[in-house]
């Protein structure tokens, strides 16, 4: 039995015995090499689900739905590594209870997907750490370095450039399973503390302020660059975010259910060389 | 017989319209972006694309425009209208999709209320648009009843030649015509027939969604909820669509001064519909939804007679979460009657 058939008959007896009430994971989209999230809620319902190596989103995402775990049952989820940690992030700010979650875990190698065994985020442990072992990306890693060998009035161009083309369609937020705040600060308009204009000062205010909200919380799924619709590469962003927390606090987001968020929290021995 | 633009006279008319004080506009791909912008030459157009990511309307109507300057002082108010300055541009290499969209939305902005800040633009702006010959798996132009080569809201359109060295030439409007005046001497008569246009699959049947929509049954109807469960709620449709107008009037300064700005707003978002008193008339994705797909195909059509829809596909090609008003079109269709 492949992973895909697998699951598909797992979901379907969760769903029949009641254990979950709803499973969120992928079936065909409008191409044949795109998969789109779907909801299932019934054993039949279950065929629908599809697994393979276009499966690609993080959907950790939905299980930020207003009201959707607030009935103490359970969902069931498919996620990758990157979704996992999502989870682990989501229960140490305590957005969910991790207990409610069912995870069908799944990794992507050479274009096939392949089953990550266990169903809590608890049973995950050693993926994350192998995850964490295995590095940053090399790849992202290379991307970000050209940047990092500019100087700093090339950098600021390169940005400027990069965020005037953002239309403020907040698609990188919505995407995020990090943005699950019920009203965005961008939101905000007594006062209005960001400009809401997308010209390129209100969009330079905009990014600044998703970055540093994402700073030793991002997964680096790449939901937000996949998303946005201009392109703009946010990866690069979130990359530097979680070298800078990496590199000075050895601190790799999504590692536990109890992690303590980086902002949130010290040791006696951090580095303290930004203090003057 | 007809007349003919062959390619290697397309930086002829580019330099001819630049000297009769045009600025010309064309698909480019620049930081990772296809769009329009500003070109000098031909060989800075990517004309080669099914459809640039963005549209032309963003050109008419700017993701964030200046309305006015104000003041306010002791005893008066001094405020100064900022419409945009008269600009003679050619829009060259435009899909019949996104000319069709300006002229969808003309009635829109002329309707109560002339809306300057749109006319100003589009009074002094030809349209020469390329008919298809190309389409994508999101094309849907045919199911709006538009076509690959439809000349609606262009004022020349370009047939591309079965030869690939140019296109057929025709005036639609008198701005056409004028148009090209300038570059009379680079055209020629020619009798090299035109490629075939792009064949777009019908995708759903529009008569059927209108008849649905327009059953005040459907408006609570569970399919809504069904259909929108993983609307993430981002405005990427909104804000890539060739028709989509709505837009928030924001003041930005202090008490004292500011600058008033017509920003680019979206029904998917949550904020949109948010009262004052914090009740939300449309407090769930699927209402949001609803209203875009009922405010296209039902309510526009009710008001100016046509669909805010021009068939470009974006919303889906572009969708985070795959979704688009395809998908859900085809399900109305597919509804049982």
């Amino acid at each position: 039995m492949g992973i895909q058939e697998q699951y598909i008959s797992e979901a379907a007896g969760l769903l029949a015995s009641g254990a979950v009430k709803l499973v969120i994971g992928y079936c065909e989209g409008s191409t044949p090499d795109r998969r789109r999230p779907v909801f299932v809620r019934t054993p039949a319902e279950a065929e629908r689900l599809m697994l393979d190596g276009a499966c690609v989103a993080n959907l950790s995402t939905y299980l930020i739905t207003e009201g959707l775990l607030s009935d103490g049952k359970s969902v069931a989820v498919f996620l990758k590594p990157d979704g996992i940690r999502s989870i682990n992030i989501l229960a140490a700010e305590a957005q969910i209870n991790p207990e409610q979650v069912v995870i069908f875990g799944f990794d992507i190698e050479n274009g096939q997907a392949r089953t990550l065994a266990g169903r809590k985020a608890s049973d995950f442990t050693s993926v994350v750490e192998a995850a964490k072992a295995a590095g940053l990306s090399a790849d992202l890693q290379k991307e970000s370095e050209r940047l990092v060998q500019m100087s700093a009035e090339e950098r600021f161009e390169y940005w400027k450039e990069q965020f005037s083309k953002c239309i403020k369609c907040y698609a990188c937020r919505q995407v995020c399973p990090m943005c699950y705040c019920r009203r965005c600060i961008v939101d905000v308009n007594q006062p209005q503390w960001v400009n809401t204009s997308s010209h390129t000062l209100g969009n330079f205010e905009w990014n600044i302020v998703r970055a540093f909200h994402l700073a030793g919380r991002c997964v680096a799924c790449g939901g937000c660059d996949r998303s946005c619709p201009v392109n703009i590469p946010l990866r690069l962003i979130n990359h530097r975010m979680a070298k800078e927390v990496l590199d000075a606090f050895d601190y790799y987001a999504g590692e536990s259910t109890d992690q303590k968020p980086v902002l949130a929290t010290f040791r006696q021995d951090d580095p303290e060389t930004f203090i003057l | 017989m007809s007349r003919i633009l062959l390619k290697n006279k397309l930086d002829d008319c580019i330099a001819a319209w630049r000297s009769a004080g045009f600025s010309v506009l064309a698909p480019v791909r620049r930081s990772d972006l296809s769009r329009f912008d500003e070109v000098e030459r031909s060989a800075d157009m990517a004309l080669d694309l099914v459809l640039p990511e963005r549209t032309i309307k963003d050109h008419f109507f700017p993701q964030t425009e200046p309305l006015i300057k104000y003041k306010i002082k002791k005893h008066d108010i001094d405020s100064q209208e900022m419409l945009p300055p008269d600009m003679k541009r050619v829009f060259f290499g435009v899909r019949p999709c996104d000319a069709s969209g300006l002229a969808i939305d003309d009635p829109l902005f002329g309707w109560d209320y002339k809306d300057e800040y749109w006319f100003k633009r589009r009074d002094n702006a030809v349209i020469v648009t390329i008919a298809c010959t190309a389409s994508d798996d999101f094309c849907m132009c045919t199911s709006v009843k538009l076509d690959p080569d439809s000349t609606k809201g262009s004022d020349v359109m370009l047939r591309p030649l079965q030869n690939g060295n140019g296109w057929q030439v025709e005036a639609l409007t008198d701005r056409g015509n004028a148009l090209l005046g300038p570059v009379a001497s680079f055209l020629q008569e020619g009798s090299e027939a035109p490629a075939p246009v792009a064949s777009v699959p019908v995708r759903f049947d529009v008569d059927r969604v209108m008849e649905w929509l327009a059953d005040p049954a459907s408006f609570e109807s569970h399919f809504w909820k069904e259909i929108s469960l993983r609307c993430i709620g981002c405005g990427s449709c909104t804000f890539l669509c060739p028709t989509c107008h709505c837009f928030d009037i924001q003041d930005e300064g202090d008490t004292f001064s500011g600058i008033r700005r017509k920003n680019w707003d979206s029904c998917s978002f949550a904020m949109f519909t948010m009262h004052t008193s914090g009740h939300n008339p449309r407090n769930t994705q699927s209402t949001r939804w609803r209203q875009r797909i009922m405010h296209k195909f039902n309510y526009y059509r009710g008001k100016f007679g046509v669909n805010s829809c021009s068939g470009c596909g974006r919303c889906t090609r572009q969708c985070p979460v795959d979704m688009g008003i395809t998908e859900t079109l085809q399900a109305i269709t597919n509804l049982p009657k």
